[in-house]
């Protein structure tokens, strides 16, 4: 025990010293406030090594506004209390901006500390309530919950043209919520809800319902439950000769999904956040290519990159303004900073720190049974 | 009327798999007086030993129906074993204890085979291979039956007739329900009861090696706790048709799936599985020893 907290006040002094150091000769802090340990682990190490490898870049390049990037870590373990601790800590060691964390429960918590030191922050945390108290520091990176919804709703009505929408959920409350939320949406896009009902998830045989759903005559089935029931209820459309389209949400998207459906499964729509190497745009396909040369292995997530498209766009945000002055970052970001191409998609944010459009993607799974995007942003 | 026709298609397919596993929990009632509830954990394990048998097979042999033969028969074979070991260890040595003592044994049971197939085969769900009997479906007049689920039917309606049969019309059923009436008796006349009891483990375990097959390769996705579902499903559709009675088994499972398929198609499908227990419970109301009677036996 002693021998630890002696080691961890080492440490803090050996850091305090570099610190310093690296302040007299004038760099650019940007903190790094995300779970290196813990269950998040390979999440929270992804977000860090992202952040150093752009640093590294710019750096090469010759840093930002002349001046060095200097990329300060700290382990919030994906836990509240550690979540702000580590606020103060990157904040006393003047932190510009902050990258993280990477759950919305971490990020919430260091949110207010931020906000009165005028430090910026990013993070991809997915949480509505992010963006409620409005911080002028803080920049959503992702996409909200609620953002699927209106995705769907948006896929449904102006690009497929559904006219009869049927759709099922299961009893868990997530799924519930998304159902409910993108009924919601598409009836305010004036969409057309012919029928809505439950399934028990895992109850496997589902030919009664959808037999019941077949005499409504839609012409697409929205899913809001998990690929275990998807796979199934699709494959039994095709069984019981059902031409309608099926739509799944976000939790259909996993490989066992097409095992399950077989061949049926072509022609499945699914919605959900793109996976890294799906990402069709140039700053990606580079990002990801240097990542690989650099840690020999793929980010471990989409949020990832989100959190990097946070880090990017406050970088250049900070060269076209030429300034350290938070202030003027965030202006910037809220107010000019339009269409500046992301990994993730185009980036621009809302006066709330809302992300403006959403990264949902709508992919169609072809006769080869691989994903193919019919809908984006 | 073609909504009406697949419901009861629909309905009927889950029913005889119900059926099929109902009849395990019957006959060993019916000679032993005891709930086994490890029986719906024995349908799942023979999913996924009939899933291993499969991919096995299918490196070795190119024929579909070839495969699918050999799967059935060695998994029928693997199941009617495990449930005579189930039966040596976890019932037999407990058969003159009090009945309860045996249905914790039961309970135990279950739960050692369900924990073990979440050892051996992982928690996740394992799927079975696609198309391995091809997807043919054959639309007559807009009702839709595919040539799997015309199997499945025809598959298990000959087994419940051949079973009708062999307990109603050879020498070693009427042993089979000589044992279930009284064993004291039935030993007097020089029948061995033991290898009655082990008889009706073989036969029972093996058609819910069937149901398991069919639920793989019907509804591809296996679960390592799905044995608790079908195996209630299906005591349920036991105790309807009246428990012990074999008939009535075959009776009860075909009954519960017409209703959750009917319920669901014409009152409410989120509210389907509820309202079938209701409806179950009022026939328990008016027949409380199910449809077809306790143990029609005892009335030979």
């Amino acid at each position: 025990m002693l021998r630890k907290g002696l080691l961890g006040a080492l440490a803090f002094v050996i850091t305090l010293v570099f610190g310093m150091q690296a302040m007299a000769a004038g760099t650019i802090k940007i903190g790094v406030q995300a779970p290196i340990t813990g269950k998040f682990a390979s999440e929270g190490q992804s977000i860090d090594k992202s952040v150093r490898l752009i640093a590294k870049q710019w750096n090469a390049k010759g840093g930002v506004l002349g001046k060095k990037i200097e990329v300060i870590t700290c382990d919030d373990e994906g836990k509240a209390v550690k979540a702000a601790i580590c606020a103060r800590q990157l904040v006393d060691k003047g932190v510009l901006a902050v990258i993280g964390s990477y759950t919305s429960t971490c990020a919430e918590a260091a949110e207010a500390i931020y906000y009165k030191a005028g430090v910026l922050q990013t993070s991809d945390g997915t949480s509505d309530t992010l963006v409620k108290h409005g911080y002028w520091t803080f920049f959503r990176n992702s996409s909200p919950n609620s953002a699927e919804a209106a995705f769907t709703a948006e896929f449904f009505i102006k690009k497929q043209h559904y006219k009869r929408i049927a759709t099922i959920s299961d009893y868990s409350t997530f799924s519930t919520d998304l159902t409910n939320t993108v009924i919601k949406d598409i009836k305010k896009l004036g969409g057309n809800i012919v029928y809505s009902g439950k399934i028990t998830s895992g109850a496997q045989n589902f030919t009664p319902i959808l037999t019941k759903i077949k005499s409504f005559n839609p012409d697409v089935i929205y899913f809001g439950g998990y690929y275990t029931d998807g796979g199934l209820i699709k494959a039994q459309m095709k069984q019981l000769g059902m031409k309608a389209d099926f739509v799944g949400g976000d939790s259909n998207d996993n490989p066992e999904f097409i095992k399950l459906a077989g061949k049926a499964a072509v022609g499945t729509y699914l919605v959900n956040v793109p996976l890294p190497e799906m990402l069709p745009y140039d700053a990606a396909k580079n990002f990801l290519k240097a990542y690989k040369e650099a840690y020999h292995e793929t980010p471990a997530s989409i949020w990832t990159l989100f959190n990097v498209d946070g880090l990017r766009a406050i970088l250049y945000s900070i060269q076209q303004t030429k300034s350290t002055n938070t202030k003027k970052i965030a202006d910037y970001m809220h107010n000019k900073l339009k269409n500046y191409p992301g990994i993730t998609g185009p980036l621009e944010w809302a006066a709330n720190g809302e992300r403006v459009g959403s990264a949902y993607m709508a992919y169609r799974i072809g006769d080869d049974l691989k994903y193919h995007i019919v809908y984006k942003h | 009327m073609d909504i009406f026709l697949q419901q009861l298609i629909n309905g009927l397919t889950i029913g005889s798999i119900y059926a099929l596993v109902a009849l395990g929990y019957t006959m060993v009632y019916g000679v032993l007086k005891l709930i086994n509830f490890a029986h719906g954990d024995l349908v799942a394990f023979s999913a996924y030993i009939g899933l291993v048998v499969m991919m096995q097979l299918s490196g070795a042999i190119s024929s579909s129906a070839v495969i699918i033969l050999l799967t059935f028969i060695v998994t029928m074979i693997i199941i009617a074993a495990a449930g005579v070991t189930l039966e040596r260890i976890a019932y037999r040595p407990l058969r003159s204890a009090p009945r309860l003592s045996a249905v914790v044994s039961a309970l135990g049971a279950s739960l050692v085979i369900e924990n073990g197939i979440m050892l051996i085969w992982g928690p996740r769900p394992k799927i079975f291979p696609a198309d391995i009997v091809p997807s043919i479906n054959w639309n007559i007049g807009g009702v839709y039956i595919g040539l799997l689920q015309l199997l499945v039917l025809v598959i298990s309606f000959t087994l419940m007739f051949i079973l009708y049969f062999f307990v109603n019309r050879t020498k070693l059923g009427t042993a089979m329900r000589a044992s279930a009436i009284d064993q004291d008796a039935a030993r007097l006349m020089g029948i061995n009861v033991n290898k009655i009891i082990m008889t009706t483990f073989i036969i029972g375990s093996a058609l819910g090696a069937v149901g398991g097959l069919f639920i793989g390769m019907y509804y591809r996705g296996i679960y390592f706790n799905m044995g608790w579902i079908y195996g209630l499903n299906a005591f349920v559709a036991a105790i309807i048709g009246g428990i012990g009675n074999i008939p009535g088994a075959m009776l009860g499972g075909l009954l519960l799936g017409v209703f959750n398929a009917l319920i669901s198609g014409y009152l409410s499908s989120s509210w389907a599985l509820a309202l079938t227990y209701v409806l179950l419970i009022v026939i328990m109301i008016f027949r409380p020893t199910g449809i077809l009677g306790e143990r029609v036996a005892e009335k030979v």
